[in-house]
């Protein structure tokens, strides 16, 4: 969407999108003001909305990428933009199936909040060029996740604490 | 006999960082150089990092301006405008309009500093020295001015929930309009010394050139993004505070290299000034702030504010207590790192120090640089004076 052309709107955006969704695959949407929405689409639609979003709607911009630990899911959300809307595109994740397609193949900025994400909350981003370890610190455990709801501030202490006593050992 | 090397095995691996006691960012680079061509580069990040996000989520909203304010100590300013808009959201409360403007002329008196905080950089990195003396003592005007302002020449802790904490007086006014003229021509005298002192643009032209298509494919922002021809400035396009009501220019070159970084800066300057000026001249009377409840009604809310380094994006999620449920802060350098490899592969290492310095990172990294021979295991220390020199040589 050029902003020359008119006035943005997170609206005819979302309108779009939806339309070129279909009735099958409903998106569900919110428009708190006109240069903000938050879409929440199926699974199984992610890849190809976002397809469009990026390589059809000129939201190409990938402002990063948010995960949210509630109850049994995840909620993911990539923040895309136009540079006027920032449009929030929403996918929940089943905890006993934490793995999504990689957006690097579409938006190659995508890859380090890819694995800013499945570092600090065990997201798996399958076809990501590699998921190494980003921002923790060495020693942290494999396969612990710090922004989970159940790892408590006490507990990371303790691993950091632990790591820092194991570090010491091995000088 | 042995076997003759591969290509693959002549490659050196350099790795730079991670650690500088002054800095405020430490940064791991993992270059796979052949001679002294920079052919790979991998990052590790995070040797600062606080856990500020988990932090968030256990302490109450007035608690967190605190902490957002501390994530960084150039733009907090940006930090905490990002916050407030992003509660105020939440909160559905609309701020003073004397608040707005207030925060939109500390926010480029922020901006200032932090451009010519970075042109010293610069300077010193690319051997200038007398340039970096100069230019921050020339940052130390913009300083006093956030001091009057604020009471303080960091974390100006202007910024509350709902609006400002502080005004900016009219007896202020004539101090803080000397002081950004003063400024305003110490940038063009910079412009004019950046352009025509050779030694300057032969070290920062057609350096760590990042192509235009690159820079929007990973995303990049700020000066970083505008130095490639992109008229992105979320001032204009997304419009918080008061810019709205503001008259501006957003800078652009197309050079894509660390010499129209520096312009861009630069110029960027020139606009701040302008855009305080009409600040003062239009700043309407009026409350400083409104008054908000503790506990925020569950929502959530994404909020994008132009840093000085680029756009910076937070997204909150409220749940109805007095603690946020998730909040996300994701800065401009993070966004920048992926551009900042493109622009060091094909490069020499001798312009590693200025190119990482060009996307205005905290480039506490360069301190200590190992320097890994992967055939024989000889590894040495290069210091980051050293390193300059080289790059000076």
């Amino acid at each position: 969407m050029d902003t020359a052309q008119g006035k943005p709107s997170a609206e005819s955006a979302v309108r779009t999108l939806v339309s070129y969704l279909g009735e099958g695959r409903a998106a569900e949407a919110q428009i708190p003001s006109t240069q903000r929405a938050f879409v929440t689409v199926p699974l199984d639609s992610l890849r190809d909305a976002m397809a469009f979003l990026v390589r059809d709607q000129g939201f190409g911009h990938l402002s990063t990428i948010t995960a949210v630990d509630v109850n049994e899911h995840m909620e993911v959300l990539y923040h895309l933009s136009d540079r006027t809307v920032s449009l929030s595109l929403r996918v929940l994740v089943p905890k006993d199936h934490l793995v999504l397609p990689s957006a690097v193949d579409l938006v190659p900025g995508a890859v380090l909040y890819e694995r800013e994400v499945h570092e600090l909350f065990g997201i798996v981003f399958e076809g990501h060029p590699g998921l190494q370890p980003l921002l923790l610190p060495d020693g942290w455990p494999e396969g612990l996740y710090p922004m989970r709801k159940k790892l408590s501030l006490e507990q990371i202490r303790g691993v950091l604490a632990d790591a820092r006593e194991a570090y010491k050992a091995r000088r | 006999m042995p076997e003759k090397p591969t290509k693959q095995d002549d490659s050196f691996i350099v790795p730079i960082g991670p650690q500088h006691p002054a800095l405020k960012e430490f940064e791991y680079f993992e270059l796979r150089v052949d001679g002294e061509q920079v052919l790979d580069v991998s990052v590790r990040l995070g040797y600062n990092h606080r856990g500020i996000e988990k932090a968030l989520e256990s302490r109450t909203y007035s608690q967190n301006l605190y902490l957002v304010e501390r994530i960084c100590g150039i733009c907090s300013h940006a930090h905490t405008t990002c916050y407030c808009q992003a509660i105020e959201q939440l909160l559905n409360v609309e701020i003073p309009d004397r608040a707005r403007y207030i925060r939109t002329l500390v926010a480029e008196l922020e901006r200032i500093h932090s451009h010519l905080l970075w042109l010293g950089i610069a300077a010193h990195e690319i051997g200038f020295d007398t340039l970096f003396m100069y230019v921050w003592a020339d940052r130390e005007i913009v300083m006093d001015l956030l001091e009057l302002i604020s009471g303080n020449r960091v974390n100006y802790a202007m910024n509350t929930i709902g609006g400002v904490t502080r005004d900016v007086r009219p007896a202020m006014s004539d101090k803080i309009m000397t002081g950004i003229h003063q400024l305003e021509a110490r940038a063009r005298y910079y412009k004019g010394m950046c352009l025509e002192e050779g030694s300057v643009m032969q070290r920062v032209a057609g350096v760590g050139i990042l192509q235009r298509q690159d820079a929007l494919d990973l995303c990049a922002v700020g000066p970083t993004l505008r130095a490639c021809g992109v008229a992105s400035d979320l001032r204009k396009d997304d419009p918080y505070a008061a810019y709205d009501a503001l008259s501006f220019d957003v800078i652009t070159y197309d050079g894509g290299d660390v010499g129209s970084r520096m312009l861009v800066r630069i110029d960027e300057v020139a606009q701040s000034v302008h855009i305080i000026e009409q600040c003062l001249q239009q700043m309407p009377p009026g409350s400083l702030q409104v008054k908000v409840p503790g506990k925020v009604p569950s929502g959530e809310a994404v909020s994008r504010v132009e840093a000085p380094r680029g756009e910076l994006i937070h997204y909150a999620r409220s749940n109805g207590s007095d603690q946020p449920e998730r909040y996300k802060v994701r800065a401009p350098t993070f966004a920048n790192m992926p551009a900042l490899s493109k622009m060091l592969i094909g490069g020499y290492i001798a312009d590693v120090p200025i190119v990482i310095a060009g996307i205005d990172p905290c480039f506490g990294c360069l301190d200590r640089m190992s320097f890994v021979d992967v055939r024989t295991g000889r590894n040495w220390v290069w210091s980051s004076e050293q390193l300059r020199r080289r790059a000076q040589a």
